[in-house]
């Protein structure tokens, strides 16, 4: 198991998708929203415009991350029939899925970090140490639903729509999110929608913990109802393709 | 490994209908029969990849699935794929981890390396992930589909010095001829159901006919079923194919008598034809 666990990571560490989409595209677009914003204005969160975005940022990487591990990997596996012949080693079953779930979390962290390390090199940006780690660390558990998710779509969707599926879902809940454009910004009724996604709920807990509130209550139970919801439509995937994996 | 009344259906599709098999530790056994008898049917129960519809597996005292998470089964199958994005080395290394007393990584990097001789790099890379944990029972469907003659050979030589240190390897294949080669014992399979079971040179005896194909020029159809070694005759227009257990018989005893042709040919043993003679005579 930890060997099958190290490969996975080390795998998804040197995935050409996951490098560009989910390390350098963050710390990018990081770049170019504090060149287009300015640095001095506050955004909605009231907090300022580094901060503000690097959390955006931050959680927009980590979900493609987790993403990018699961949904269409685990697709392309089952197309080519790796997960049949893992079937017939000892690896038990279940220890193959939370391999692949905690491989997509561990693949979050790198991608969180690097936005945090961007946003204090480029905008000085500064958190006390008790904050950084609550603000990584809670994010981070933010992330699972999105990684129950991507374990659904892996065991739903066919090899050719994962890609494209995941890669739509992971710009709409970017946009619809909150993480490109403020939510002030927004319709009110979008604003509703977008307090309901997960990955608004990730990137609110981040904000909210950096400007020191602590009423982070409706973004965690957002969360948990996604991750209750995500988990349930993972197990009924997963369960559904060990079932039907003859052919 | 047994199997008793193994049956399993898809849908109205009946796969298998009721396979008793019996494989003693040691043994090497063919499960012979064309595409579609239900071989790799058979294999995936055997491997708890499948729920039996009706019957019993047991592998080594114990169900399929049970005997896998043990690390006493190794299997090459048809339609398995590789973990992508690693190198073969990290990936053997890690299947090796997964078993209590594995062989030697170097000895499994050197059958995934043995150059092109053995088919594609991939198909070394799955044999040597089938025996990285040194299995009891060695399970293999169609293994050398993808494979050329000399990489065939080599590979049979690999599975022998395996099969030697006193392991059970059970293949499907649906060439009579690797049967022949490879098996102590032989359980040929059509439509569902265990059709023969036996030594190779007995199975051959039975399913071993050969053709001969030419396009009667003159003569009479009814001369051609008493030439030498003729089983049956088949016609199609003035096209005409004799089954038969001896080609040289058959076409020495051609030669000598009145009947003309053209555009002979001879054609090595055809399973398909003589299934479905069998299956047809037991109808």
């Amino acid at each position: 198991m930890t060997g099958f666990l190290a490969l996975e990571l080390r795998r998804s560490l040197r995935d050409v998708r996951y490098l560009i989409i989910a390390v350098a595209m963050p710390i990018g677009l990081y770049l170019l929203f504090t060149g287009l914003f300015g640095t001095h204005g506050q955004r909605a969160q009231g907090l300022p415009q580094p901060v503000e975005l690097m959390v955006a940022m931050i959680a927009y990487g980590a979900m493609w991350a987790v993403f990018s591990a699961t949904g269409p990997r685990i697709a392309h596996e089952r197309a080519i029939g790796w997960d049949r012949q893992l079937r017939v080693t000892p690896l038990n079953p279940a220890a193959a899925v939370s391999g692949k779930l905690l491989t997509a979390l561990a693949a979050a962290l790198p991608a969180m970090a690097l936005v945090a390390v961007t946003a204090v090199v480029s905008h000085h940006v500064q958190l006390s140490a008790a904050q950084w780690l609550a603000v990584l660390g809670i994010m981070w558990a933010g992330v699972l639903p999105l990684a129950l998710l991507g374990l659904a779509i892996g065991y739903l969707a066919a090899d050719d729509i994962a890609f494209p599926l995941t890669m739509a879902l992971y710009f709409a809940l970017g946009a619809l999110g909150g993480l490109w454009i403020p939510l002030s910004t927004m319709p009110h009724a979008m604003q509703d929608l977008a307090q309901a996604l997960p990955s608004n709920g990730v990137a609110e807990l981040g904000w909210r913990i950096a400007g020191g509130q602590a009423s982070v209550l409706r973004a965690v139970l957002v969360l948990a109802a996604w991750t209750l919801g995500g988990g349930l439509v993972a197990l009924f995937a997963y369960r559904r393709r060990a079932i039907g994996s003859a052919h | 490994m047994w199997a008793a009344g193994l049956a399993k259906s898809y849908g109205p599709t009946v796969a298998l209908a009721g396979l008793d098999l019996h494989v003693a530790a040691g043994e090497t056994v063919a499960l012979l029969g064309p595409n579609g008898a239900g071989k790799s049917t058979a294999i995936g129960l055997l491997l708890g990849l499948l729920t039996p519809g009706r019957g019993q597996v047991q592998v080594h005292g114990r169900p399929p699935s049970r005997a896998v998470a043990g690390g006493l089964v190794g299997a090459m199958l048809q339609d398995a794929g590789l973990m992508p994005g690693v190198r073969v080395g990290e990936l053997l290394a890690m299947v090796r981890g997964l078993y209590s007393r594995p062989l030697p990584l170097d000895a499994l990097a050197g059958i995934a390396d043995l150059g092109p001789l053995l088919g594609g790099q991939a198909q070394r890379v799955r044999f040597a992930a089938a025996i990285a944990g040194d299995p009891l029972l060695l399970v293999l469907d169609e293994p050398t589909a993808a494979m050329d003659v000399q990489a065939r050979r080599n590979f049979w030589e690999q599975i022998h010095a395996f099969a030697g240190r006193g392991r059970t390897v059970l293949f499907a294949t649906h060439y009579l001829h690797e049967a022949d080669d490879a098996a102590d014992r032989v359980v040929v399979i059509a439509g569902g159901r265990k059709v023969a079971d036996g030594t190779p040179a007995a199975i051959k005896a039975n399913f071993g006919d050969q053709q001969v194909r030419f396009t009667l020029r003159h003569g009479s159809p009814a001369l051609l079923a008493a030439l030498g070694g003729v089983r049956a005759v088949d016609q199609d227009g003035a096209r005409v194919t004799l089954h038969t257990s001896d080609p040289d018989a058959t076409v020495s005893s051609l030669v000598r008598s009145d009947v003309r042709w053209s555009g002979l040919e001879v054609g090595g043993p055809d399973l398909e034809t003589s299934f479905l003679r069998l299956l047809a005579g037991q109808s």
